[in-house]
């Protein structure tokens, strides 16, 4: 086995090994490349979401309410398949989500777009907070608002409607009068927050006589119909509040920040599809605050089916048919 | 860098190798001519490996000169010092995941051999260590220890360096094999004519291969001296060793 | 309606969700090996630094999840985008097991092989590429194969600071408290992290046989 023979054995043997090693590179090199292919099918614009638009929504009643309600008009009015992302874990969520381009448009309010994503100091004028959201949105993320939905979730301070109707009260500055006697129940975020419970007490001058018991937010009404406290701050919108005969004081010295709500949606969704837009531009001024109070209590007190619960509202009124 | 002249191809002058505060190699003088095969014989642990250290670059000296081809260790390229110097060691060395032809070939393809020219100098060297040439595609793991240790010496080989270095080579195997490699080695050695260092702790290894044996102990140099004239020596520490090893079998003469 | 009703259903969001996981996966372990083998490389010529290197990723490795990927919200550019915090964390915890199997496989590459290599003449770099991260290559794909499929578990803890993934579903399913969401975000995630350790275990394996026929 020499020569010849010898010669080509030996080179041979030095290819097969050459190539055996060769084998196993290039699947290294098919797998890279495998997972290069479905880095890039993963970027947005090489999927099929052109025709879809996804509503999200955050993760309490009224926001699910709200997105219901966009994806309804929206499935309404156009040809456009809608898929619902509901119950993101909040603001935050729901900002990257959109921002990443993964969801197309999402129920928010313009007080917690200018204080929890902005980072700017609370605002006063409810045109000016809706305003300046709206600027740096589309200034900054490539987002635009509807206009206003109608409503206003900001705090309400609450009492019994009993308490109400017997000392004739309408304003936080007639009740102002009543605090020395009454017990406060607030939430641990509305005495955190500097627009809580430290600035409504310098606005309106309330004395209470002993410190307010802080409580879970889902506890307060109760606790305040059972005349265990006689004051509370909840949220204007709440359901409960017709439903428990419960009274909302007017906010006369302007003291909460305008918390309206609004539809963010993505400008190149927008541009895209102008007719999602003007689905949702209809909602404008067409939800007040005692029609979300009735819906959110539809759905949270009566435990009536969600999308049944909208489709009704809208129908009403003559939203969608 | 080739045929015999008389500068030495490595001269060893008063090097000193320094470890943590111990002397490894102390004041030690050497030198080998081309064609000259030295004997380095000595107990673990006498400084052995680390001279052929010094000679390769592996180690630079602490004190004096190691010069290899008249110019200091430290003033070659270590590349180009190593390229041209062989190495054997017991353990093989050999590159567990190359055939024994991409381990033969290791040095010829790194100095960029054109590949006919390496195949052919593969084939020439298995043939010289005595090895046939279906053993080309095997790994090292597939081949015997007398095997392993041949191709090792193909390796070194390959790329016709002028000296050679072998650190106890034929320690790990069976004495037929090892009396069989000596006996191919010398033959080698006669027809290529290398400078080779010879590490053994083995007096009849060293009195056969040997043309000249330097005993080492404790890093110094005891005696060094002509194969012939050395089991005559009367330094204490040669006839400690001629004693020890009075007892083999046989005493091979020259 | 039960789980495969649901994930059917639902498949495109599911295939969204899942195809953002293994973005958020695959360009962490990208990151972390174009950074961690080179490390490793690097502590095995300077062990003087190889305390600092493995006791710095060690560190990293014992910060809570969730926390690392708090501080980051603060970072400019970073802290902007859920995405960038996910894969910045991701990467931060797949380093250690990288560095650390390339350091220990060169390490544990025979020393006579080594020693040959070099007195053979060998550049630093041939003896690397030619000897030591072959027979090495096991060892770290094995790390690979660790931090990928750690990674793939961690980052469904990305979709807590809006980084999308399949832990989306697992958090809406928890506000809801409706297990088949839960469950369209826990299943394909321990798909892919199965897929994956098989995958890159036989590729482990492979690379033993081949490279260490020791």
């Amino acid at each position: 086995m020499r020569a010849r023979d010898g010669t080509m054995l030996t080179e041979y043997c030095m290819r097969q090994q050459v190539a055996r090693e060769t084998r196993t590179l290039r699947a290294a090199y098919c797998l890279v490349l495998v997972l290069l292919l479905l880095l890039f099918l993963s970027t947005p614009s090489c999927t099929s979401r052109s025709n879809r638009i996804v509503v999200g929504s955050k993760n309490f009643t009224e926001s699910m309410v709200l997105g219901e309600m966009f994806a309804q008009m929206i499935e309404a009015r156009t040809h456009l398949e809608v898929e619902r992302r509901f119950y993101l874990a909040g603001t935050f969520i729901c900002h990257q989500a959109i921002v990443a381009g993964r969801i197309d448009v999402y129920p928010e309010y313009t007080g917690t777009a200018l204080t929890a994503v902005l980072k700017e100091q609370p605002g006063q004028d409810k045109q000016a907070v809706y305003r300046r959201v709206m600027q740096k949105y589309e200034n900054q993320f490539g987002l635009t608002l509807s206009p206003p939905l109608g409503f206003d979730d900001t705090f309400a301070i609450v009492i019994r409607g009993e308490d109400a109707r017997r000392l004739k009260l309408r304003t936080l500055s007639q009740a102002a009068t009543y605090t020395p006697q009454w017990r406060a129940g607030f939430g641990y975020e509305f005495m955190e927050r500097p627009d809580g419970y430290k600035g409504l007490v310098a606005a309106y001058g309330l004395h209470f006589a002993e410190a307010p018991r802080i409580m879970d937010l889902g506890l307060i009404t109760r606790a305040l119909k059972e005349h265990q406290v006689d004051i509370v701050a909840g949220n204007n919108t709440d359901g409960l509040i017709p439903a428990l005969d419960l009274f909302v004081l007017e906010d006369d010295r302007h003291y909460f920040p305008p918390y309206e709500g609004v539809a963010v949606m993505r400008v190149a969704m927008a541009r895209e599809h102008p007719e999602v837009k003007a689905a949702l531009d209809a909602l404008a001024g067409a939800i007040s605050d005692e029609d979300l109070r009735q819906v959110n209590y539809a759905v949270d007190g009566q435990r009536r089916d969600l999308s049944a619960v909208v489709r009704t509202f809208l129908q009403q009124r003559k939203l969608i048919n | 860098m080739t045929s015999s002249n008389p500068r030495p191809a490595i001269d060893i002058d008063h090097a000193s190798f320094r470890l943590s505060g111990r002397d490894l190699v102390h004041d030690l003088t050497l030198s080998v001519r081309q064609g000259e095969t030295l004997v380095l014989l000595g107990r673990s642990g006498s400084g052995k490996t680390t001279t052929l250290r010094l000679v390769n670059r592996l180690l630079e000296p602490t004190a004096g000169e190691v010069r290899v081809n008249g110019l200091r260790t430290t003033d070659w390229d270590p590349i180009r010092l190593r390229r041209g110097i062989g190495y054997v060691i017991q353990e093989g060395g050999l590159f567990p995941h190359f055939t024994v032809a991409r381990n033969v070939g290791l040095v010829p393809r790194i100095e960029n051999w054109p590949g006919e020219r390496t195949r052919a100098r593969v084939e020439e060297m298995l043939s010289l260590v005595g090895l046939s040439a279906d053993l080309a595609s095997r790994y090292p793991a597939q081949l015997s220890g007398g095997q392993r240790q041949r191709v090792g010496v193909a390796r070194a080989l390959a790329a016709d360096p002028p000296i050679l270095l072998l650190d106890e080579p034929f320690g790990a195997l069976d004495p037929i094999t090892r009396a069989e490699l000596q006996k191919e080695f010398r033959a080698l050695q006669q027809r290529l004519k290398k400078a080779v260092i010879f590490v053994t702790h083995d007096l009849h290894e060293a009195l056969v291969l040997g043309d000249r044996v330097a005993l080492m102990e404790e890093g110094r140099m005891i005696e060094d001296l002509p194969t012939t004239e050395f089991a005559h020596s009367t330094k204490p520490l040669v006839r400690a060793y001629v004693e020890a090893f009075s007892d083999a079998p046989e005493r091979d003469e020259r | 309606m039960n789980f495969w009703h649901f994930m059917v259903t639902n498949r495109q969001q599911v295939l969204d969700l899942t195809i953002e996981h293994i973005t958020l996966v695959g360009i962490s372990i990208l990151f972390a090996v174009l950074l961690g083998i080179p490390l490793g490389i690097m502590i095995t010529r300077k062990p003087q630094l190889s305390k600092l290197v493995l006791g710095s990723a060690n560190v990293l490795q014992t910060i809570p999840a969730l926390a690392l990927f708090g501080f980051l919200l603060p970072m400019p550019w970073i802290g902007a985008r859920g995405g960038r915090m996910a894969v910045l964390a991701l990467t931060l915890y797949a380093l250690l097991p990288l560095i650390r199997n390339t350091y220990a496989g060169i390490r544990n590459v025979d020393p006579a092989v080594v020693e040959a290599g070099r007195a053979m003449g060998l550049t630093d770099q041939q003896l690397l590429w030619q000897v030591e991260l072959p027979l090495a290559s096991g060892v770290i794909v094995a790390g690979i194969r660790i931090a990928t499929v750690v990674s793939i578990g961690l980052a469904t803890i990305a979709a807590a600071i809006g980084a999308g993934g399949l832990g989306e579903f697992i958090f809406r399913g928890l506000s809801m408290v409706h297990y088949q969401v839960i469950l369209a975000g826990a299943v394909p995630a321990a798909v892919l992290a199965l897929a994956a350790d098989v995958g890159l275990g036989a590729l482990e394996r492979k690379l033993g046989m081949l490279y260490a026929r020791a």
